[in-house]
């Protein structure tokens, strides 16, 4: 396989130099050498994309954003033309100007008006586009069905009696520790992904944690709803104990594979990671459900954001233009044509072959024709019962459901919210308040220094 | 010309002879001096350079003086990152730096199988870092389902928090750092130990010195100036302990493990904020300057 995209590469460079004009995208969204189906995919995509525009010349170049890489690729000007990031970084990568402004691509095309007003917030900064969505996410409740069924959990048509209140979760978690001697729920207190899943778990408790008041932004890590949300963690672990053993080295990743090897019950998560549990940690295809996030005594919400496409700064306007275009073949566009159409049905052809759930994607564009082409193509290869996922589609559609993350420094908010969770999970006589004042102490300042300035 | 032009250029001259006769050992040397000034001494100057402006990326955008300082000295994680750095470096002054003596000691006085013990001490040491870890990870996992929390079930002793409890994170991994590394130290003591003259030994038998004697008059004084140097080698890199609460504990609970290394690695690798990464590290090399030279200057009199 290696040996075929090394000749893909050396025929496309030696076509490219045949031609001075001609366009070379180096795509970052390539997939990796062990992911054979996948490839022929993409090989697929370049013949189509190469029908229409001769012109670009497509140089497979995989990478995986990490942290420790990124920085070197893209001072060294090696970064892939387009590359895929995770949803907390957009911010982070256009305050370094790490990433090209891709306005003027992306309004050329028309894409801007396409795109959920959300999402293009969060790739956005002063009113330029620097990215466009893979697709977006919103938290649910994901859960281990063969779990349910042992506690007994299940209908009369063998569904899940999930819980609807974050009260129901805690004493349904215990019916299953209880019952089947695996953890409720998979709480996640290792790094920042702590944080983040509790500003979910807190606003349905009434907490907001960032407000404006007087033209400048306030904290409120410490106020009575956000200490109530805490307190229910913490008797998630001192009164019920049902997590798992070390919530504190527990991340998004280990979270997935403690639901799907049935280490857990339940684990807060969304319908873009579907094949995390399945694919990757061996779960059925059949085993998984995905349910709205249980509300609280001041709502129901779910944490909404997307998975950003970003461009090379180095990366010409044509390069953009013709990434975009791949893109379009991909099906990630907002464009319908036989192309995209093809596109949706190879990916979801692809899932369905992998032993993923195939299931409507969170809209990250809003182009009714391409939401319609989409669920087409998903309904063509379903391999899931949607019973064990319309409630969660139903909630995320509702108005007021959704919420995208505090506007300013998440990442520093879900710090100071990771240490107090830390010191709540491991500690039964922590004092949540006090905590929770040092934490408040601690991010008010930051809050001044980047945005009050 | 007068008697001091006259001396200097005498100097000049012979210093250029003396240059000649050493070319081959500058030579020799020339590939090191290359190799330390481009991997060493210029990223050292650099990042103190890096250390004094704001920067986008790696790209310097504006000189901002100590500014970078004064942010690191208001991380709410600096004050806790600065004392658990001072901890593990106490806690592995009062755990590990007897072990490998008294390690030595034994195996020295061993009759058979020294190999086979100076192997076994050794071992830990080859296991990769990340392994090692991982592997301590299992051990002292909390839960039921910990390998230590197992062997205490059949002795009826319930399941213990160990690195969760925050008061004995520092300490574990202080134990863990001791497992590792205590061997290949070990060893630089038995070499110590067998450099000693065994005449020395025989005198003090026939003055009638019993071993507590001759280790206190012996064997402790002839290695005085081997662990003056392990000690300063010891806390200098345990100044710098990252790896292991990093994939171990991520710094917590609550912070309770988190290293000054660490903190460079998140304004590094989290914030991608290079200066203040910079300004950590300037810190830390600082402080193991002042600390080294501190006690050098202490015991020199007590230099053999």
């Amino acid at each position: 396989m290696r040996k075929a995209v090394f000749v893909l590469c050396m025929t496309l460079a030696l076509v490219a130099m045949a031609s001075a004009e001609k366009v070379t995208v180096r795509l970052g969204i390539w997939p990796e050498d062990t992911l054979t189906g996948d490839i022929a995919m993409h090989q697929g995509f370049v013949k189509d994309l190469n029908a229409t525009y001769p012109d670009v010349t497509i140089v497979p170049a995989y990478y995986k954003y990490a942290t420790d890489t990124f920085v070197s690729l893209a001072e060294s000007g090696q970064l892939p033309t387009i590359f895929e990031s995770w949803f907390t970084e957009p911010q982070k990568l256009i305050a370094g100007k790490f990433v090209k402004d891709v306005t003027a691509e992306v309004k050329a095309l028309g894409w801007d008006k396409k795109m959920n007003k959300a999402v293009l917030e969060l790739m956005s900064k002063d009113g330029k586009i620097y990215g466009v969505p893979r697709d977006a996410y919103a938290l649910g409740l994901m859960l281990n069905v063969d779990l349910f069924k042992q506690a007994g959990l299940v209908d009369k048509n063998g569904l899940p009696l999930y819980p609807k209140t974050w009260n129901e979760l805690a004493k349904t978690a215990k019916i299953i520790k209880d019952k089947t001697g695996a953890a409720g729920l998979c709480l996640l207190a290792k790094d920042n992904a702590g944080g983040w899943h509790f500003t979910n778990i807190a606003w349905d408790f009434g907490a907001k944690f960032e407000v404006q008041k007087n033209d400048k932004w306030v904290a409120q890590l410490n106020s009575p709803e956000a200490i109530a949300a805490m307190q229910y963690v913490k008797d998630l672990k001192w009164k019920y104990d049902v997590l798992t053993a070390d919530p504190t080295n527990e991340d998004w990743g280990t979270g997935f594979r403690e639901l799907g090897t049935g280490a857990a019950a339940m684990y807060i998560a969304a319908q873009d990671a579907v094949n995390q549990p399945t694919q990757v940690n061996g779960l059925d295809v059949k085993s998984l459900s995905l349910v709205p996030v249980p509300a609280g005594p001041k709502g129901q919400y779910s944490l909404m954001g997307g998975t950003p496409y970003m461009f090379a700064n180095n990366a010409t306007s044509a390069q953009v233009t013709a990434s975009l275009h791949y893109l379009e073949i991909m099906g990630r566009a907002p464009m319908v044509n036989d192309k995209t159409i093809a596109g949706l049905k190879a990916d979801a052809q692809n899932r369905q072959a992998q032993g993923v759930p195939v299931l409507p994607t969170f809209p990250a564009w809003t182009d009714p024709a391409f939401l319609k082409a989409q669920q087409d193509a998903v309904d063509a290869y379903r391999n899931v019962d949607m019973r064990l996922y319309n409630d969660y589609y139903v909630k995320v559609a509702q108005k007021d459901n959704l919420r995208t993350e505090e506007p300013y420094c998440a990442q520093d908010l879900y710090a100071e919210l990771t240490k107090v969770l830390q010191a709540v999970v491991t500690d039964k006589n922590a004092n949540i308040k006090a905590l929770l004042d040092s934490a408040q102490k601690n991010f008010q300042p930051i809050l001044d220094k980047t945005v009050n300035k | 010309m007068n008697t001091a032009s006259l001396a200097q250029s005498k100097n000049k001259a012979s210093m250029g002879t003396s240059f000649r006769k050493n070319l081959p050992g500058w030579l020799l040397m020339l590939p090191s001096i290359v190799l330390f000034l481009f991997f060493v001494w210029e990223p050292l100057l650099e990042s103190v350079r890096l250390s004094l402006y704001q920067s986008e990326g790696m790209r310097l955008v504006q000189f901002v003086g100590l500014q970078n300082y004064v942010d690191v000295f208001h991380d709410p994680d600096f004050p806790p990152a600065m004392r658990n750095t001072v901890y593990y470096t106490l806690w592995s002054l009062v755990i590990g730096f007897c072990v490998p003596m008294i390690l030595a000691v034994l195996i020295n006085e061993t009759r058979g199988g020294r190999s086979l013990f100076k192997i076994g001490i050794y071992l830990p040491n080859i296991v990769p870092g990340m392994a090692m870890v991982l592997m301590w990870g299992f051990i002292f996992k909390p839960g039921n389902a910990g390998i230590l929390n197992v062997l205490l079930s059949y002795i009826g002793i319930g399941p213990q928090p160990w690195l969760t409890n925050p008061a004995w994170t520092i300490p574990l991994i202080v134990i863990i750092l001791t497992w590792q590394g205590a061997g290949a130290t070990a060893l630089l003591y038995i070499a110590g130990l067998q450099g000693i003259d065994p005449e020395l030994y025989d005198a003090a038998i026939m003055d009638g010195a019993g071993i507590w004697k001759r280790v206190r008059y012996i064997t402790l004084p002839n290695l005085f100036n081997l662990a003056r140097t392990l000690l300063i080698l010891q806390i200098i890199s345990v100044f710098q302990i990252l790896y292991q609460p990093l994939v171990m504990t991520n710094g917590g609970p609550n912070n309770a493990s988190i290293s000054i290394m660490q903190l460079v690695w998140k304004y590094a690798f989290e914030k991608y904020d290079y200066p203040k990464a910079g300004a950590v590290s300037v810190l830390i090399s600082l402080i193991l300057v002042v600390l080294t030279v501190a006690y050098f200057k202490l015991s020199k009199e007590k230099d053999l």
